[in-house]
């Protein structure tokens, strides 16, 4: 990796290229312990998706404005809602629907070349070597959002980038077997990973490499994936995040760098949520502060 | 008069929480579970219990390691970005549990086909996943009414008890929540018994004043308790949030240890301060 010659980190990359997906009238799935989801929304809402409406599952609510990204008072956005949801409603109204377009960024433990996910667990089912906490929601809608759905993933590697056969729950569906998305959803559109941006190709639905981030060769990006990657004959390199996209991120979205966690593993984690966690306790007011 | 349903936790878990009973508990992930009343079931070493769960986090974690549990149906159980749920974990991996795979509208659809009386509802979803492979008890069928469409029928979800954590109750039973309702009025629609524990104890006046009223009417109450903090570590908006350095503590404790030192023999009260007491309390208030 060239993250020193950049003057950005992968963490920022990533999130910038997720929020980039954002179209102004998408409705904003944020789902649970996704800090680097939540960052993209907003940084979209303040560049170049102002009308888009944020959905939390922490509050299953509706809100229009945008906050900073706060790990321990995210749910005073419940405060600020214009619409509360219980009951089925927190799972199914706000998303298969012909006239809404909603876009929602599932993170797999693992995912094949049609872009089936799993969330449940490694190694068979019945025995599992690890069981994973589950997959919450990705079951019921990966097949359904008209906008289809956006996969990402900071560890771009073989574990993670399988073949059907070593995909040992399919928790949420992608093409299967190649074929249509079923339930009238446009299936995955892409996986944003830590080494690349990946598509699938039209025609036989499966993954291929779209563009390879700046300073990553393409041998790198298909070494670390597990099935045969398409790649096209002419590959673009990522465009990175512009100094205004980075000013936003690290001044107004996300100053604590709370979307880091989500790249960051073991001591280095550790220490980064004990700082976050420390910064907002002192916090006196206790509002995630309100941007535009 | 109506009669109160007031009653201390002890009598309300000990009355009607059964070794076996399949348990619905509120809330969702970190955000107002009713904490206290596990803690009580644990003390009451509870055992052979079904945990269905919307999203489920610290409470299915501790309830099954202390070997409450023998089932659990949850869309999710973790502990977010504090990683994954060790007791949980460790149960599933070694056996000791069963998993029924629920999502979150299995969960969902289950219990309003609960209350509405059917024996399933259908969904346009989970099909082409693996889940009728471990399920034996959902199934895709055609729509009977000839659209053609594929669709899976998921089993109705009858609860024994329903557990809930609110910041406002009063003595008959109405229970007021300010944010975010989740599964818990579905759960006390369906459920046999609701137990309610609440912040804060108010009159049915208060109720009939506060905004949305009672998400949890009186009609399907069983017992009402006041335990303040009783969603700790989890939060209760919008009186706390969730306690992220006792959450951090717990993930690094021996479950055993843990357990002794802050539940067993422990009241409310001697709960709170062997969690930090005043300290703590001041860095979770919003």
């Amino acid at each position: 990796m060239s993250e020193k010659k950049n003057n950005y980190t992968i963490d920022e990359l990533m999130t910038v290229l997720m929020a980039r997906e954002v179209r102004n009238d998408d409705i904003l799935i944020v789902g649970v312990a996704t800090p680097m989801v939540w960052a993209a929304f907003t940084l979209a809402k303040l560049t170049h998706a102002p009308d888009a409406i944020y959905h939390y599952i922490m509050g299953n609510t509706f809100v229009f404005e945008p906050r900073q990204v706060s790990l321990l008072y995210l749910e005073m956005n419940t405060k600020r809602a214009y619409r509360f949801q219980n009951s089925a409603e927190c799972t199914l109204e706000s998303l298969p629907s012909d006239t809404l377009t909603s876009i929602e960024w599932f993170r797999p433990a693992q995912v094949d070349q049609y872009g089936n996910t799993n969330n449940i667990c490694i190694g068979e089912w019945e025995n599992p070597k690890i069981r994973l906490p589950g997959c919450a929601g990705i079951a019921d809608f990966s097949m359904f959002y008209s906008r289809g759905s956006f996969l990402y993933t900071p560890r771009h590697d073989t574990r993670t980038f399988v073949p059907p056969e070593k995909l040992f729950f399919i928790s949420g569906v992608g093409f299967p077997n190649g074929e249509p998305s079923i339930c009238g959803g446009s299936g995955p559109q892409c996986i944003i990973t830590n080494l690349a941006y990946l598509d699938f190709d039209p025609q036989i639905r499966r993954v291929r490499l779209k563009s390879n981030h700046p300073g990553v060769e393409i041998k790198t990006i298909k070494e670390s994936t597990g099935f045969d990657l398409i790649i096209p004959d002419s590959i673009e390199e990522t465009t990175p995040p512009s100094e205004k996209e980075l000013d936003l991120l690290r001044n107004e979205v996300d100053p604590l760098d709370i979307r880091k966690l989500e790249v960051l593993s073991g001591k280095e984690r550790q220490i980064l949520l004990n700082e976050i966690i420390e910064k907002e306790i002192k916090m006196e007011k206790r509002y995630p502060r309100k941007l535009n | 008069m109506r009669e109160s349903k007031l009653m201390s936790l002890e009598d309300a878990i000990s009355n009607y929480v059964k070794d076996g009973d399949l348990v619905g508990i509120g809330g969702l992930s970190f955000w107002r579970k009713p904490m206290s009343a596990c803690r009580e079931i644990i003390k009451q070493e509870k055992r052979d219990l079904t945990i269905c769960t919307f999203v489920g986090g610290i409470e299915v974690d501790m309830l099954v390691g202390a070997g409450c549990v023998s089932e659990v149906r949850a869309s999710f159980v973790g502990m977010e970005v504090f990683g994954m749920a060790p007791n949980f974990r460790k149960a599933v991996e070694q056996k000791k549990i069963k998993i029924s795979e629920e999502s979150e509208a299995t969960i969902a659809i289950g219990l309003r086909s609960s209350y509405l009386k059917v024996p399933f509802m259908p969904l346009k979803g989970i099909i082409g996943t693996d889940y009728p492979k471990v399920r034996d008890d959902i199934k895709q069928f055609e729509d009977p009414l000839g659209s053609g469409a594929q669709l899976m029928a998921l089993p109705k979800i009858d609860l024994d008890v329903a557990i809930l954590h609110v910041p406002y109750a009063d003595e008959n039973g109405n229970g007021n929540i300010p944010g975010a309702v989740w599964m818990d009025a579905d759960m006390a629609k369906t459920a046999k018994k609701t137990i309610i524990t609440c912040e804060k104890l108010v009159e049915l006046e208060d109720i009939i004043h506060l905004p949305r009223k009672a998400q949890l009417p009186m009609q399907t109450t069983t017992s009402v308790s006041r335990v303040p903090y009783g969603a700790h570590p989890t939060s209760a908006y919008p009186m706390y949030t969730f306690d992220a350095l006792y959450i951090q503590k717990y993930m690094q404790m021996d479950f055993e240890q843990y357990k002794n030192q802050n539940i067993i023999d422990k009241n409310q009260i001697q709960y709170l301060e062997a969690a930090g007491g005043v300290e703590t309390i001041f860095n979770i208030l919003l």
